[in-house]
């Protein structure tokens, strides 16, 4: 049983290959050719047979803003601790790029120093940064890059160049922008203008 | 210009210098003088030369192509910056030379309406390829939203101003229709007719554009939206209400994405029976190298059957031999196993039997009547010439026969 045999385009495999690892596949990626493959994900013919093909094994193709992705139609939420604890750190981490002078947003592409800079010129970044909680890491430096390594192997961002170490943020993010709009605060004074927090 | 030039002086330098045109169309803006005569096909002469006839530019000691070469290219791939302004300077062109009909009907005037017809058409098309183009772009890769708004915004004031000259046309078309029917020219009634198709289905991109454009600016306000809800999320969460004052746990419970929900890759068993196959034999290669398992790649994939097969039913005959070989190799003991590799004459049958050969014998009995041989993790040097009359050694385990051992065993026992 080959990929051929569905009449299933020939990168079946490779577009497996990223997603069962639980990566997401972004329009604008392009390492291995990535937005190529979202292209051919994209294209309605393909994405019906994908789904078919995929959900015999049981996964299924969801369907995002510009990124695709798997879940598994038979999920054992088993690790629920754990799911919390990362997005968790996930709203530290788009509250820091939130409060960036020059906000980080998809399509942006930006280097870690540049970031580490910016939090070691203005304190209230630079607590922000220090109170992420990641492993061993003891510069400001450092740290900025094991969260952008981190966000990297969530297929969040994308190293474009390793040389000059700059990142790209990959269509994949806007899920977690999602997710965060997605969740409600209870007991909110309105429109939160009159809570008394200054945002940036 | 400092020469005079005329067009095959120009097309002459470009194609004899196409490698270096490339390479600075490719690298706008950024290749210095230094840099581009580094390069093996440009000399100092020719680069002069490209200078005097205005072909580059240097700015600073950096060189660029000239626009009007860029610009050429560019309408030629449809790439590059939205300048529909001369689409306007085409109309009013073409108004003028309608004009001109009017007043004589000479033959030359038609001609220029049909230029500058077919010219507004090809323009207004390209104008907004390059802007569909430039809008995904712009919303794809432009790194500051601010900058990426005003973009966004800039494209929407080009498209209306692509639709006024749309309009234009089919003002100036509609006026002349009855001009035009006079002529009674069959030619310029196909052009105008393909300049109505095209201008409605223009338009009904350019509608589809500008939703794209409202939506790239939405998106961007909504992740800004959410920025500042992620702020207020952190502030609840610096105040460790988090699980208590949101639903961030029923949200985060909900999610599913297998890279959060701990599903591991898929990890299915291969049957044995694939493995067997060409298609499993790459495979097997594949995993062999990864993990460096030489064993995995000794065997090859069958090459195809040659016309001669017959002639060479030798290879196997030396393969049906090596159990024989290996009793008759286990009855001596005056040799280890690669000495009595090297030294054994093998009949004439097989013809000539080269060293590499020999060397793959060994490794192949080695392999395979590993229980019957005593290998004793020893080193020994085998010196020879190779082909080219080199001094060559190679080293290799001893291995004797085990059989010999236990046999004095036995002997020493009854003894």
């Amino acid at each position: 049983m080959t990929a051929e045999d569905f009449n299933l385009p020939k990168q079946t495999h490779d577009i497996f290959a990223i997603m069962a690892r639980g990566h997401f596949i972004s329009s604008n990626g392009t390492k291995d050719g990535m937005g190529r493959l979202y292209d051919i994900i994209n294209n309605p013919e393909n994405f019906d047979r994908l789904q078919a093909y995929f959900n015999v094994i049981r996964y299924n193709i969801e369907r995002g803003n510009n990124y695709f992705y798997f879940s598994k139609t038979s999920e054992a939420n088993s690790i629920i601790e754990k799911k919390l604890e990362t997005f968790e750190r996930y709203i530290d981490v788009v509250d820091l790029f939130a409060s960036m002078d020059n906000k980080i947003t998809i399509g942006s592409r930006f280097r870690p120093s540049e970031i580490a800079e910016e939090c070691n010129a203005n304190v209230r970044l630079k607590q922000k940064l220090q109170k992420i909680p990641m492993y061993r890491s003891e510069t400001l430096l450092n740290k900025v890059r094991d969260i952008c390594d981190l966000m990297s192997r969530d297929s969040f961002l994308e190293l474009e160049d390793e040389q000059s170490e700059s990142y790209k943020v990959l269509d994949a993010y806007t899920y977690l922008l999602d997710v965060i709009n997605a969740i409600a605060i209870y007991d909110d004074s309105g429109d939160g203008q009159g809570s008394g927090i200054i945002y940036n | 210009m400092a020469l005079q030039v005329n067009v095959n002086d120009i097309l002459s330098q470009l194609y004899h210098n196409r490698g270096v045109v490339e390479f600075l169309f490719a690298n706008r803006e950024n290749i210095t003088v230094n840099e581009l005569l580094a390069r093996e096909d440009l000399s100092e002469e020719q680069y002069q030369k490209m200078r005097s006839l205005d072909l580059l530019y240097v700015y600073e000691g950096v060189v660029s192509l000239n626009d009007a070469v860029v610009a050429m290219f560019e309408d030629f791939m449809e790439i590059g910056e939205v300048t529909p302004g001369f689409i306007n300077d085409y109309i009013n062109e073409l108004k003028r030379h309608i004009r001109f009909y009017q007043e004589v009907h000479e033959h030359r005037f038609l001609r220029s309406i049909k230029k500058y017809l077919k010219r507004i058409n090809i323009a207004l098309s390209r104008e907004i390829i390059k802007l569909q183009k430039n809008v995904d772009d712009t919303y794809k890769n432009e790194s500051n939203y601010r900058i990426k708004l005003q973009k966004l915004e800039d494209y929407r004031l080009k498209r209306d101003t692509i639709i006024d000259f749309i309009k234009k046309t089919e003002e100036v078309i509609e006026e002349t229709r009855g001009l035009f029917s006079l002529t009674n020219d069959t030619e310029l009634y196909g052009i105008v007719n393909a300049l109505k198709a095209s201008l409605i289905e223009n338009l009904d991109f350019l509608i589809e554009i500008q939703t794209d454009i409202t939506d790239y600016i939405n998106k961007i306000q909504f992740q800004l939206d959410v920025y500042v809800k992620a702020q207020r999320l952190k502030e609840v969460k610096d105040h460790g209400a988090l699980h208590f004052r949101t639903n961030f746990n029923e949200v985060v419970k909900s999610l599913n994405p297998i890279r959060f929900n701990g599903v591991k890759g898929p990890r299915t068993k291969i049957a044995i029976d694939f493995l067997f196959t060409d298609d499993g034999h790459i495979l097997c290669q594949k995993v062999a190298q990864k993990y460096k398992i030489s064993r995995l790649l000794m065997r090859g994939m069958a090459g195809k059957l040659p016309g001669n097969f017959k002639d060479k039913m030798v290879d196997n005959q030396i393969k049906l031999d090596t159990e024989k070989l290996v009793d008759r190799f286990l009855a001596q003991n005056k040799f280890n196993l690669f000495e009595y590799l090297i030294q054994y004459k093998f009949p004439k049958a097989i013809g000539d039997v080269k060293l590499e050969d020999r060397m793959s014998l060994f490794v192949e009995i080695a392999m395979e009547y590993e229980k019957t041989l005593d290998f004793k993790y020893r080193l020994q040097w085998y010196e020879y010439k190779d082909d080219n009359g080199k001094d060559r050694r190679i080293g290799y385990t001893v291995i004797l026969p085990t059989v010999e051992e236990k046999k004095k065993k036995e002997k020493k026992k009854a003894a």
